[in-house]
């Protein structure tokens, strides 16, 4: 329906692009990468927050949980973490789910600050929980498939950090056909635009609400699991994801999953290219506070014109 | 019988809604009238779980559906065309329509003979199939909530102010719908529009303050002094 306006901004982002390719190849690069990683978190907390219209401030906290459980499965059993993928996301899956039974549950109808503290509480309870269990020092593995580098011409860099754009890839229309082309996916895209109208069909709208957060924290653990390949591990690690995740999903839109990953390659992008000058490296870490300040400014000066 | 309501009492909070309600809906198309606010909307969405009952019971084809969850009512049988529809607006007509069936358990020859069914009666939803319903005007979306009620084949349709928002012309024409509709289901039927309803209906109830104050058939309600001043207005 915006086609008109958005394709002179499509070609104007697009030309941007094409110029920092040209420029310094590496911004886009990395920005990818980091994009990658960015959207493969925050597409579960949007889901949870598209259908069961809950802000999980602990979703972070829940794939630290996962790259924890990852953790002690790969040196215990010296799997590969893509190995552990599939248990850590089952762990996470079943730990979601009680979660949603115990607590989140009991606030679906009270009013939505409750709910943000809530969720926060979780977050806070369980980076110290962590605390207590592993300490505070920080865990890394090495795994030799994450130095695979790439040289084109006199470029030469990383590549093994695409899996995450592939992640996020997979995720995000996996997703999309799950909720409009199965019958189980409409019924939780149903539950999400109108749950009194989903009971009246049939649908169980409770169970869905804890199934969909289940399948959540299912798709973050395994997130949780792929991202102890790349980083170390320490409790407070989620929390930045937390609000990252939060933020793109608001430059989104909620319920626009496909949306999110076009906010985090915008988000990784301008991170990189920030951190490409040594004027402007410390910069970077505030780039997603101008971003999502500008989105929300832009929309409510476009909603008071309209 | 169909439905059988018994000494149902529900409200809100405080609230006393329904007093003491009785009502039984056999094969047959029952309209329940009142003034705005007489609770009509209230029994209804205590029958289908979604107010909660205080006394009373309601049985549907012999068994107690008193402490069912609303998702188990609908799969029992009962299918809602709710006053304020309820439908899924970012959702296509054809997924509106499906959903509608999906979760009742009824085979696939049901249903398809129930979407040629739902076709046969509003020919514009099969125009309008990959439509985003939350496009549609009010008295498309009126279709798209009945249509998708149809689709589970249930054996009681109720519906709640059909004709509430839609233009004089369509109003006729839904009551038309409902009056060939009631040799396939029983119906109970909720209306301020009186007059057009009659058509449609074999039996009535009258409520008022959150009780039934009369009850007659379609062509007794049509002559009662009361129902002639307070609702056909001469
Ligand atoms: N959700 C609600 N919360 C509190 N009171 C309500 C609610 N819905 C209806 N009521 C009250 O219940 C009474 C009956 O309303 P309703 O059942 O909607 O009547 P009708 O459908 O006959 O117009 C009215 O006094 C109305 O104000
Ligand atoms: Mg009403």
């Amino acid at each position: 329906m915006l086609k008109k306006q958005s394709l002179p901004k499509v070609a104007a982002v697009a030309a941007i692009f094409v110029a920092i390719i040209l420029w310094r190849p590496t911004v886009l690069i990395y920005g990818l990468q980091a994009a990658g990683l960015y959207a493969s978190i925050a597409i579960p907390m949007g889901l949870v927050l598209g259908i069961v219209h809950i802000v999980n401030l602990a979703h972070g906290e829940i794939m630290m949980v996962a790259a924890y459980s990852s953790y002690m499965l790969c040196s215990w059993l010296g799997i590969d973490p893509y190995i552990s993928l599939i248990p850590v996301a089952i762990i996470t899956a079943i730990f979601g789910f009680i979660i949603y039974r115990l607590t989140i549950r009991q606030t679906l109808k009270a009013p939505e600050l409750n709910q943000l503290i809530l969720t926060f509480g979780i977050a806070i309870s369980l980076t110290q929980l962590a605390n207590i269990v592993f300490t505070s020092q920080t865990r890394k593995m090495s795994f030799s498939y994450v130095s695979a580098s790439m040289d084109i011409g006199e470029l030469s860099f990383g590549i093994y950090n695409f899996v995450f754009l592939v992640a996020a890839i997979v995720l995000a229309y996996g997703l999309k056909f799950f909720l409009h082309k199965t019958v189980a996916g409409k019924a939780a895209l149903a539950v999400g635009q109108n749950p009194r109208g989903a009971a009246i069909v049939g649908i169980d709208v409770d169970k869905t609400y804890g199934l969909i957060f289940a399948l959540a924290c299912a798709l973050v653990g395994a997130m949780g699991a792929m991202f102890i390949t790349r980083s170390a591990v320490f409790p407070s690690v989620g929390s930045p994801f937390t609000m990252k995740s939060f933020c793109l999903i608001a430059m989104a839109g909620i319920g626009n999953i496909p949306g999110i990953l076009g906010a985090s390659v915008l988000l990784g992008v301008s991170e990189n290219f920030l951190k490409a000058f040594r004027a402007t490296r410390g910069w970077a870490d505030i780039v997603f506070f101008v971003l999502i300040i500008s989105v929300i400014l832009g929309r409510s000066i476009r909603g008071k014109r309209a | 019988m169909m439905l059988e309501v018994k000494k149902l009492e529900a409200g809100y909070g405080k609230l006393q809604v329904l007093r003491a309600v009785d009502l039984n809906v056999g094969r047959e198309s029952v309209g329940l009238f009142g003034p705005n606010g007489a609770g009509k909307t209230t029994l209804i969405n205590t029958i289908m779980g979604i107010v909660e009952a205080r006394s009373g019971d309601i049985v549907l084809e012999g068994k107690s559906i008193n402490k069912l969850k609303t998702h188990e009512i609908a799969r029992a049988g009962i299918a809602l065309v709710p006053q304020e529809r309820e439908l899924f607006p970012g959702m296509s007509v054809a997924d509106n329509l499906e959903l509608g069936a999906a979760f009742v358990p009824r085979g696939k020859a049901v249903i398809k003979k129930q979407l040629e069914m739902v076709f046969g009666l509003f020919p514009i939803l099969k125009e309008r199939y990959a439509q985003l319903v939350g496009t549609m005007s009010g008295g498309q979306q009126r279709m798209v909530a009945i249509g998708r009620a149809l689709m589970a084949k249930p054996s009681l349709l109720i519906l709640d102010e059909p004709s509430l928002g839609l233009q004089p012309s369509i109003v006729a024409e839904v009551f038309e719908r409902l009056a060939i509709l009631k040799k396939e289901v029983a119906i109970l039927v909720t209306e301020q529009n009186v007059r057009e309803s009659l058509k449609a209906i074999d039996r009535g109830y009258v409520m008022e303050n959150g009780a039934v104050v009369l009850e007659d058939s379609a062509t007794g309600l049509a002559t009662n002094p009361h129902v002639i001043s307070a609702y056909l207005g001469i």
